[in-house]
């Protein structure tokens, strides 16, 4: 992605937050449906590396796009309600992740591959912390509460999805563009 | 893989109202709502989310999934926020504590009446909030999202967007079940994984990567059948649908309005609506 396009919203863009928040919602659906068996209290989550690879490759309005609009969609196929301060955290996920879309140059490159998983710390730290300070706001929780219910459950389990998953999606992409010439 | 919304058309006295004007309602009486601690507001303002929900025609049977879930977020929040740390974020809880009881063994522990009343008062507004965007899904057309934002403000690229992505889900949902079946036949266990989480995660790879860079590449077919239509060129656009203010949806707007003004005056002006505990609870 060129640097200057980086807030740029045109066609392209449109259309890959619009996959990307479908493809967020349908498997944030299809995973919570199927109650994957995990260990201890880290869920599998997978679904998460969407708005954090679509924030990396396109991005951070695609990435807050497929983030935030992504969980509304999930939570509506689920039938959870609508939480828009977590649709807003999962939406500053994509936002920070797309932060470091313009430092891309190749996606096999280890240099880049050790860029996006730093990225996709922080992205994470940054989403899920908006979103449970806001559990105070909303549900009167102190800090402490906040932190121990719902930012390190929560981050724990993204960064866990995230850390692997990025990198193979984008091992992935890199084969896709250099056989399909784009 | 079948994908459903949970809408459907029910003609409920809700589904009258212009969507716009349930949206600024709902995110209106959020903020309104966020404004009290005193149960005696926040209990006005459940009754307003059960009126509601009572108009939507829902069944258990529809939202018991939804409820659950709400209700467990609920325990895990309010147990550890009332019994492990120091009950809540309003230091009117622990300012002039009355104690109900204390335990020295296995650990020191002293509740107080602040607190309890307290966990009573996050209970309600936690029922009032989340009463009042549950019913959104169930009662809210997904084909009208786009112009519904577009009609709030939001630009037309942006409402597209949202439209589209409704439109997508239930061909992506299709090719992540013909991925799943492929993967299937080929000998891919997906509801038996075995190692620890990270290999775990690792074996969700055979299904993620294909349905994702499939959507990937489809995309750039419809850019390029957009940019032909002449999508990113500027100008006015229309909408297949179209929405119309009624005088209910005014009235509503003009409702919320007024809420959200008396909620900020009141505590911060005349300090009303702040954490409150019945006198007669004292001793």
């Amino acid at each position: 992605m060129k640097k200057g396009s980086l807030w740029s919203f045109g066609t392209r863009a449109v259309v890959y937050a619009a996959i990307g928040a479908a493809l967020y919602g349908v498997l944030s659906w299809v995973f919570n449906f199927l109650q994957l068996p995990a260990s201890g209290n880290v869920a599998l989550r997978p679904a998460v590396v969407i708005p954090l690879f679509f924030g990396i490759t396109f991005g951070p309005i695609v990435g807050f796009i497929t983030g935030f609009l992504g969980n509304i969609i999930g939570d509506l196929l689920s039938g959870y309600g609508f939480w828009i301060w977590w649709d807003l955290g999962n939406g500053l996920i994509g936002l920070v992740a797309g932060l470091c879309a313009g430092m891309m140059v190749d996606y096999k490159r280890g240099k880049d591959i050790l860029i996006a998983e730093i990225f996709v710390v922080l992205a994470c730290a940054v989403g899920m912390f908006v979103a449970s300070v806001s559990e105070m706001w909303v549900s009167g929780l102190d800090f402490a509460t906040a932190m121990a219910t719902t930012f390190f459950p929560a981050f724990i389990t993204n960064i866990i999805n995230g850390l692997i998953l990025t990198p193979l999606l984008m091992l992935a992409y890199a084969a896709v563009r250099s056989r399909s010439g784009r | 893989m079948v994908v459903t919304f949970g809408y459907k058309q029910r003609n409920s006295l809700v589904e009258t109202f212009d969507p716009r004007a349930r949206w600024i309602f709902s995110i209106l009486s959020l903020f309104t709502i966020v404004n009290f601690w005193d149960i005696r507001f926040l209990l006005y303002f459940l009754l307003i989310s059960v009126v509601q929900y009572s108009f939507t025609r829902l069944t258990w049977k529809e939202t018991k999934r939804a409820w659950r879930f709400i209700f467990f977020l609920m325990f895990i929040m309010i147990f550890v926020n009332t019994i492990v740390t120091s009950a809540g974020t309003i230091s009117d809880v622990t300012a002039n504590p009355h104690v109900l009881f204390a335990i020295e063994k296995p650990i020191r522990f002293t509740m107080t009446i602040e607190r309890l009343w307290f966990a009573l008062t996050q209970v309600v507004r936690v029922l009032s909030i989340t009463m009042l965007f549950i019913v959104v899904p169930f009662t809210m057309d997904p084909r009208q999202y786009g112009i519904t934002f577009k009609g709030m403000g939001l630009g037309d690229k942006l409402a597209f967007t949202m439209d589209l992505a409704f439109r997508f889900v239930p061909t992506l949902a299709r090719d992540f079940g013909t991925t799943m079946d492929a993967q299937k036949a080929r000998g891919y266990e997906l509801d038996n994984l075995k190692g620890n989480i990270f290999k775990k995660i690792a074996r969700m790879a055979p299904i993620m990567i294909p349905v994702t860079m499939n959507s990937l590449l489809s995309g750039e077919d419809m850019v390029n059948a957009m940019d032909l239509r002449g999508f990113s060129t500027s100008g006015k656009r229309t909408w297949l649908y179209t929405l119309k203010y009624r005088k209910r949806d005014i009235a509503l707007i003009a409702y919320s309005v007024v809420v959200l003004i008396i909620s900020i005056i009141l505590p911060r002006v005349f300090h009303i609506g702040g954490f409150w505990v019945p006198p007669f609870l004292i001793p």
